[in-house]
């Protein structure tokens, strides 16, 4: 745990030694107080010289301002070593999140960087003072007199050696304290997002019973760790101010070896205006912090996730003739989980256009990953001929030239303008371009309409030089003529391999061949062939009256009425879909359901 | 010693505690249960404050002894010391023991009062989700401390005034030093708050910058790892990082040049006093031992900031019981004695006013599919949460079998009366204890047989773990949450099932095999679906047409589908 601290910290050798060069003003002043009040009295108040004790204390007061000029520029370079840590942090944070993307990505930037870089901060800030201030104390009492500084100096090391005994049972204290809470405030969540669910169930003892368990375990963990705070108190007091006390009991014995009375009353001033202030924050500082900055360390610095990272495509290769071939292929989610893709065999060949239909949460777009090689099957092998492109659901649009956002899949060697256009109208997205201003126009992610989002990733898809084509449920934002053009532009194409995750009946429609997930297992064939051959896909498609509904109850009207009835929809997307979509976007990077 | 300067920090913005007790109940009851404590807080603290303004003082007598002739009459006044000292000590780590535990348990006493509140109003608590959640999280640890810091701020008020009172009595002229010196501090600090003020606000924009870069990528996560783009999408998201770190050090500049200036003014006012009693002990007006503990009490009295920080402590857990008392504003939801007598769920509104409906009388025989149909905002979710009284209406009662609702018991009525809704929350440790969650936990089979029947079977077995699978480590899409939801109310079906737009996220095809489920495969009774496709209209017995503010018609859907405002309300869903 501590390793991982030093090891972002190591390195800024410079920073430490600068704030080291500061920190001696610092020392200087903690210094110059107790001696200069010594000499002041000795040399001036106590020998009747006004002049030379003003003078001391004049001094002391230019060792204030130096100090406090000091202390400016420890900021500085306090600076200097905690910036380039969250820095670090920063990057991390972003390369997890695009590896295994979650919802809590932009909390950890936001708010746990920001703890660590404070709590980080505040730690280096009370060990350094403790240090500067023990040093500077520790000289000057060495300076009034040498036998001074055991006196002082032994208690305060029985202290400290007591505090740092105690140091690691409390930041287990506190590491169990921060967990109980995290877990109370998750189990208050569920409560709080569930009343209308738990209402309805009747369950609200069970639950209040839930979080009152969690409840008692966050007090326990604060009661516990407020027993150890006990024992932090009174290292506090031995190392600090019993010290004061020996100090006078050692008076007598201190007066008859040569301690003048003014460097006695130097001694108390160092021991009760520095060290003891600063013995005290370093326990407060070092006792709850420390703790809390490790626990953040360690959920900002853990490996999050299954990696998402593409596969090496396998070594062998498909026939002459493929684009992609599926060889047996079998995929679950877990060892315990059936599989969603079992035995699979697949290929489609050069210039083929395949569609894929089936229930929402059968597999299609797991299938569409393995094809794509996101995923890597269980069993059986993926081989492809040439360069693919996956477009998800969810269009990847970003804040940035729409230029630079139509070569994202070709950014060594982006086509010319020309080229860029025209792949803008093939799939029907020039008007909108244009109207954004053109390609060196600014595009601002959040003024795009879902649908206008996916002209933007199936521009992209067309401009780039891949061969097979995987859309899934790329165009379900777009209206089904903006729908048709769009697939039609791919599969013209030439010398492209297209596959279709289809969200309306006519994707399949426009098809070569269609596979058919669910039911009782694959099926495949044309359009046509599934109509006559399969009531699931009649069912599916809602294109064969073969259901309980007559023409009495009006169902034909509206489907004759041109109205998008729902029954064209083979998976619908409602506004569950669009409202959730950070959620949409966990599921994919762990489940890579629908 | 950065602790103390950081305090200073703290001086702006507070103000003195304002309102009495009595206006603001809920506080009153935190102070009143944390009372006890408290008073064991007061009387420590107070004790602490005695013992660390008596000490200078001893330690002056001491030291003057110590240095004179008489050295062994320092002996008594050596054990005054060292009993203070001891007591400071003890005492110190008693009230830091008391008070940590005084907090947690008053803490602990608010989140769960709150929470049973929350949970007995139900539905109808009013505050947004992740507000209510702050509250009991947040704002609830900032009222805990409050009845210990409302007795620990007596005492410190103590230290500061006894301090100058204390410095008076040892030396007029230092205290005068140290009043005069008062306003200076007091000019300084202000121009010290001014300059540390929006310091923050580019390094916020940048991060912003960052997290909107950040959140667009993990939005197109899918594309980016098709593309295998990682890297370069990293670069382009932390462009403005050093933009970031430039106004980081910006901030490092500005409080570090603030607190430089707070580091002097202290120090050198102490310096003023000490320089005077250094005079007067020339005159032979003060003791060595006089000087130090004028000293010592200059310093106490300076010391305000453990008095800020109290302050600014209680005008937070102020504020923090006011949002938690508005948590606790709208009244729990009670429920009678009453069981159902037999029948198979007849659903009777009468006169009942809620949300946008007025005045609605309704009645669904027992056994009877009702659609509840009309267009966005006409009540249809109102309606579907007063049939089974996830809220109470306005006004108007709402009965089943002739028993008004509010006269069951909470365990008839949600044992008979059940819910599925279009994005449910989904409870319980695993997906199968989701599926249980509610009166009566169902077994193992049963659980099963009612995931079949929502279409929910296939899918929680391709899960790592089935149905142990951890609700946590399983992600839902729309429908696969529906499907679990359905599942849920299917496993607890009583008389009158509700469904209240809970298969909108499904296929056609999944939806017919519900929807049969429904009719042929559960416990017989009523069905209120709420809907806004046709064919489940055309599929009920009868439709509740919604519009204006209450029951345009009650009539099957073929007769319906005359009118063409009928037929709109569909053509507006659809589009």
């Amino acid at each position: 745990m501590k390793g991982r601290l030093m090891r972002l910290v190591r390195p800024r050798w410079r920073a430490l030694l600068r704030l080291a060069a500061w920190s001696a003003l610092e020392a200087g002043e903690t210094f110059l107080l107790g001696y200069a009040l010594a000499r002041a009295l000795d040399r001036g108040f106590l020998a009747g010289h006004t002049d030379v004790g003003l003078g001391w204390l004049a001094l002391a007061a230019l060792g204030v301002l130096a100090g406090s000029f000091g202390t400016g520029r420890v900021h500085l370079a306090v600076a200097a070593l905690v910036e380039p840590v969250r820095d670090d942090l920063v990057r991390r944070v972003v390369r997890r999140a695009l590896r295994a993307p979650d919802g809590a990505a932009v909390s950890r930037l936001t708010h746990q960087v920001e703890i660590a870089r404070d709590t980080l901060a505040g730690l280096v800030m009370v060990s350094r003072t403790f240090v500067v201030t023990a040093i500077g104390a520790l000289i000057g009492l060495f300076s009034l007199a040498p036998v001074l500084l055991p006196v002082v100096a032994l208690p305060l090391a029985a202290g400290l050696a007591l505090f740092v005994a105690t140091l690691r049972p409390l930041a287990r204290r506190q590491e169990v304290f921060l967990a109980a809470d995290e877990a109370l405030a998750a189990e208050l969540g569920l409560a709080v997002g569930g009343l209308r669910d738990i209402t309805a169930a009747g369950a609200q003892d069970r639950v209040g019973g839930d979080v009152r368990e969690r409840i008692d375990a966050e007090f326990h963990a604060s009661r516990a760790l407020a027993r150890w705070g006990v024992l932090r108190t009174l290292a506090a007091g031995i190392g600090g101010r019993l010290t004061v006390v020996l100090l006078l009991a050692a008076a007598p014995w201190l007066l008859d070896h040569g301690v003048t009375p003014g460097a006695f009353v130097g001694a108390l001033a160092y021991l009760t205006q520095s060290l003891i202030p600063a013995l005290q924050s370093l326990m407060q500082g070092l006792g709850t912090s420390g703790a809390r900055l490790f626990v953040v360390l360690r959920r900002l610095t853990a490996d999050g996730g299954v990696p998402g990272e593409v596969a090496a495509d396998p070594s062998g290769a498909p026939g002459p003739d493929e684009a992609v071939r599926l060889r047996d292929v079998t995929f679950a989610y877990g060892p315990g989980a059936a599989p969603v893709v079992d035995h699979l065999d697949l290929t489609v060949p050069h210039g083929g256009h395949l569609a894929v239909v089936g229930p929402s949460g059968i597999g299609k777009s797991t299938l569409a990953e393995l094809m794509a090689g996101v995923r890597v099957p269980d069993r059986g092998e993926v081989l492809r001929g040439c360069a693919r492109v996956l477009v998800p659901q969810q269009a990847y649009v970003f804040t940035d030239t729409v230029r630079t956002n139509l070569t994202y899949l070709c950014p060594d060697d982006p086509p010319g303008d020309e080229d860029l256009l025209d792949c803008c109208t093939a799939v029907g997205a020039r008007e909108l371009v244009d109207r954004l201003g053109g390609l060196d126009a600014a595009l601002s992610p959040s003024e795009l309409s879902a649908g206008e989002r996916q002209l933007i990733a199936l521009a992209r898809a067309y401009a780039a030089p891949a061969p097979l084509v995987l859309l899934d449920e790329a165009t379900c934002h777009l209206d089904p003529a903006a729908e048709a053009r769009a697939e039609r532009a791919f599969a013209k194409r030439p010398g492209t391999a297209l596959v279709v995750v289809a969200h309306r009946t006519g994707s399949a429609g426009r098809a070569r061949q269609v596979l058919v997930l669910g039911g009782d297992g694959v099926e495949r064939g044309t359009h046509e062939e599934l109509l006559q051959q399969s009531a699931f896909y009649r069912e599916l498609t809602g294109l064969h009256p073969s259901l309980a509904l007559g023409d009495a109850d009006g169902v034909h009207a509206v489907a004759g009425a041109g109205l998008t009835g729902d029954r064209r929809h083979v998976v619908p997307h409602g506004p569950v879909g669009q409202m959730e979509a950070v959620r949409d976007v966990r599921d994919r990077g762990a489940l890579g359901g629908e | 010693m950065t602790r103390p300067r950081a305090d200073l920090l703290s001086a702006r913005g507070v103000r003195a505690p304002e309102g009495p007790l009595a206006q603001r109940p809920f506080l009153r009851e935190t102070v009143r249960y944390g009372a006890a404590p408290a008073a064991l807080v007061l009387l420590l603290t107070t004790a602490l404050a005695g013992a660390g303004l008596a000490l200078p003082w001893a330690l002056g007598r001491t030291l003057d002894l110590l240095l004179g002739d008489d050295r062994a009459a320092a002996g008594p006044w050596l054990a005054l010391c060292a009993a203070l000292t001891g007591a400071t000590i003890l005492l110190g780590a008693l009230d830091g023991l008391v008070t940590a535990v005084a907090n947690a348990r008053t803490t602990a006493w608010i989140r769960d009062r709150v929470l049973r509140h929350v949970l007995a109003t139900g539905p109808r608590a009013a505050l947004p989700e992740g507000d209510l959640v702050a509250r009991l999280v947040g704002n609830a640890a900032q009222a805990g401390p409050v009845p210990a810091t409302l007795a620990a701020t007596l005492a410190a008020v103590i230290t500061p005034v006894g301090g100058l009172v204390a410095l008076a009595l040892t030396d007029g002229w230092s205290a005068l030093a140290l009043l005069a010196g008062m306003p200076v501090l007091a000019v300084l600090l202000k121009v010290f708050v001014r300059a540390s003020g929006d310091a923050g606000a580019a390094y916020l924009r940048a991060q912003g910058e960052i997290a909107g870069r950040l959140t667009e990528a993990v939005e197109g996560a899918r594309t980016i790892a098709a593309a295998n783009a990682a890297e370069r999408d990293a670069a382009r998201i932390l462009a403005p990082l050093p933009e970031l770190s430039r106004q980081g050090y910006r901030m490092w500049r500005v409080t570090g040049r603030s607190t430089a200036q707070a580091a002097a003014l202290l120090p050198l006012l102490q310096l003023t006093v000490l320089a005077v009693a250094g005079l007067r002990l020339a005159d032979g007006a003060l003791s060595v031992g006089g000087m130090l503990a004028a000293w010592r009490y200059a310093v106490l009295a300076t010391g305000t900031g453990a008095l800020v920080g109290q302050l600014n402590a209680l005008v937070r857990g102020r504020a923090a019981t006011d949002r938690l008392a508005e948590a606790l504003a709208p009244p729990a939801m009670t429920y009678g004695t009453r069981q159902l007598p037999d029948g198979s769920g007849a659903l009777e509104f009468r006169s009942v006013s809620t949300g946008p409906l007025r005045q609605v009388d309704l009645y669904v025989p027992g056994g009877a599919v009702a659609a509840v149909v009309g267009r966005s905002g006409s009540g249809k979710t109102a309606l579907a949460a007063v049939a089974g009284r996830l809220a109470d209406p306005d006004r108007g009662t709402v009965l089943v079998d002739g028993v008004p609702l509010p006269e069951l018991s909470r365990d008839a009525l949600r044992s008979e009366v059940g819910h599925a809704f279009a994005r449910p929350a989904l409870l319980g440790a695993t997906v199968g204890g989701t599926i249980a969650f509610g009166v009566g936990e169902p077994g193992p089979d049963e659980v099963r047989a009612a995931a079949r029947a929502a279409c929910a079977d296939e899918f929680v077995r391709r899960l790592p773990l089935g149905y142990d699978t951890p609700c946590a480590e399983a992600p839902m899409s729309g429908g696969e949450a529906q499907r679990l939801g359905l599942a849920r109310a299917f496993a607890h079906c009583g008389r009158l099932l509700i469904l209240d737009d809970a298969t909108s996220s499904l296929d056609s095809a999944t939806e017919l095999k519900v929807s049969r489920a429904l009719l042929d495969e559960l416990t017989p009774g009523t069905r209120l679906i709420v809907a806004h496709r046709v064919t489940t209209a055309a599929r009920a017995d009868l439709v509740v047409w919604l519009d204006g503010g209450g029951v345009r018609a009650l009539a099957p859907h073929a007769e319906l589908w005359r009118l063409p405002e009928y037929r709109a309300v569909f053509a507006q869903e659809a589009a």
